[in-house]
């Protein structure tokens, strides 16, 4: 994470010693589990599938009631990019489709290039969750390496209202196999080796 | 005692004959079952969410058709029950929908309910045990933690002290204010956990801070206290919350300003949506809002921007205290305070104040900020 302006080079967790525990994935569930590719419609609607296995963990955090746009840029020719729709209800994911742009219903986009969000899920696989330097308020603090695009502060809050809702959706990730544009193999999701 | 009975029931014949006769007799006197109300049976109109304050807004009962001036209701009556004589006059401060009112408000009611967290279990504390900070980086969180604990006693204080001064007919808006409250000293207490956690425990009090708490503490109005902590001091602690997040260094602490900013964007949210209806319904109230800006401005400047406050942040952010360390860390504190000073010039414009950004002071720290992130580092 170096290099990017205005990030401070923040220390790994591991330089404070706290024990974090990725999810355990089995390795016969691993090997039958088919890579996602990113970004892609695909990708979201198996979080929205894997939130709703969780659903009882959504359900203790509390209404969700948002809905918000990914926006994956590319920066070179050919890199694949995307905007993707995910709406919440309640306890659940209701939409998570691929749209060709942002409308009025959405509160807030979530913008930045396929490399940052590629890093972000490459650290979310590893660990079974976002670090100190990944998670999704860490990344968009000064829009440094993600933005968030809002018309309505009141809509951007919502980031913040539901920001733990947010984190825990995003960090089902590290129960995917993604592949990435570029990439010959898929990146493993976290088997907490 | 300030109130005192005017009638010594174990002493009145009337009384006790009537509640012995009914139980001697069986003979129910029940004209409560006549009394003139609506009858309804409301229904949730999403099972999956549940039966909400929402489901609830029908007829006499509801928010919707609530007047301006509550004349009806001077007691504790439930708004839409039969209200007999003989009810006291509970003399409640706040009479005027005008100045507690906000669009949305039993949705965040409902929120609130829902999401609701527990310091004591929902934070990995074990974990946090083990964890040995750097000294400088130790005692600049420790200091942050009592800053933020000082607020939050006070944050709880102040909608504890008005629930009871409104009147009972704004239902929704008490519920909510006690869910603040309730908010706000689960804040107080996993801060002051955090600090007594960190092997340094609590740090300076700040006089800068506390006489910013006190003016909020003593607001004139609810509508006053409303503007000075909902919009402007939770705004920018908001926006505090966040940067601390971003300058956490663990994962429990960064799930811990996670937890704590889901709350407080909801009382902002709630500070938005007051200020929107005021001035959509009474926009003769805007110079009034302005002149308290001006001096709650000049408070939580002081309060804000105090030694005991930057310097913390200054270390957290550059992580240490040597010289490229510190520089590092005001350059990123400066980049948070213009960020805090912008938000909340944002959300005034789209409550309907878009002029405060030219009548503020703060565009002068803004400014000043900008500047000193403009110049380039000497050297």
């Amino acid at each position: 994470m170096d290099g990017r302006a205005g990030m401070p080079t923040l220390p790994s967790h591991r330089a404070f010693g706290i024990g974090w525990r990725p999810r355990q994935i089995s390795r016969g569930r691993l090997s039958s589990m088919t890579a996602i590719s990113f970004p892609s419609e695909a990708f979201f609607r198996e979080l929205q599938r894997l939130m709703g296995e969780h659903r009882d963990r959504f359900r203790a955090l509390g209404y969700f009631d948002v809905t918000f746009g990914v926006h994956v840029t590319s920066d070179r020719p050919g890199e694949p990019e995307g905007r993707f729709l995910l709406g919440f209800d309640v306890f659940d994911c209701v939409r998570a489709e691929s749209v060709s742009g942002f409308g009025a219903d959405v509160d807030f986009v979530l913008e930045g290039r396929l490399a940052v969000w590629r890093e972000m899920l490459e650290n979310i696989a590893r660990r079974g969750a976002a670090d100190v330097e990944h998670s999704i308020n860490t990344l968009t603090h000064f829009g440094d390496a993600l933005r968030v695009r809002y018309d309505d502060p009141d809509g951007h809050d919502k980031l913040y209202r539901f920001a733990e809702s947010i984190q825990e959706f995003f960090n089902l990730a590290g129960q995917v196999q993604v592949a990435f544009a570029g990439r010959e193999r898929p990146v493993r999701a976290s088997t907490g080796v | 005692m300030a109130y005192l009975s005017t009638t010594n029931f174990l002493d009145d014949e009337a009384y006790l004959d009537r509640w012995q006769y009914t139980l001697r007799t069986g003979e129910l006197d029940l004209s409560w079952m006549n009394a003139a109300t609506e009858r309804i049976a409301c229904r949730p109109q999403s099972p999956r969410r549940g039966l909400t304050f929402r489901d609830l807004d029908v007829g006499s009962y509801g928010f919707s058709a609530m007047p301006e001036i509550i004349r009806d209701n001077r007691s504790f009556a439930p708004r839409g029950a039969a209200m007999p004589d003989g009810l006291p006059d509970a003399q409640a401060d706040v009479n005027l929908k005008s100045e507690v009112w906000a669009y949305n408000v039993e949705g965040y009611y409902e929120e609130a309910m829902s999401r609701q967290w527990n310091a004591t279990t929902d934070i990995a504390w074990a974990e946090l045990a083990e964890i040995e900070l750097p000294e400088a980086i130790g005692k600049a969180y420790a200091q942050l933690l009592t800053f933020l604990t000082e607020v939050e006693m006070i944050a709880t204080d102040v909608p504890a002290k008005w629930l009871g001064r409104l009147n009972a007919d704004f239902f929704e808006v008490k519920n909510f204010i006690a869910t603040q409250a309730m908010d706000e000293a689960r804040h107080a207490e996993v801060f002051r956990k955090r600090a007594l956690t960190t092997g340094y425990g609590l740090m300076c009090a700040s006089p800068h801070n506390e006489n910013n708490l006190k003016f909020l503490r003593d607001g004139d109005s609810f509508a006053e206290v409303s503007l000075g902590l909902h919009l402007q001091a939770e705004g920018m602690v908001l926006t505090l919350f966040r940067f601390s997040e971003f300058i956490s260094p663990t994962d429990a602490d960064k799930k811990l300003f996670r937890l704590v900013m889901q709350d407080e964007a909801r009382h902002v949210g709630y500070g938005m949506q007051h200020l929107k209806w005021v001035l959509d319904h009474f926009p003769e109230k805007r110079d009034a809002i302005h002149r308290y800006l001006d001096e709650a401005e000049n408070f939580v400047f002081g309060a804000g921007y105090c030694a005991e406050v930057t310097e913390p942040f200054i270390i957290l952010a550059g992580k240490g205290l040597a010289q490229e360390h510190i520089a590092e860390g005001i350059r990123i504190t400066q980049r948070f305070q213009l960020k805090q000073i912008e938000e909340y010039f944002e959300r005034l414009a789209k409550c309907g104040l878009p002029e405060r950004r030219e009548r503020s002071k703060l565009a002068r720290a803004r400014e000043l900020m900008q500047a000193a992130l403009d110049t380039p580092a000497a050297g």
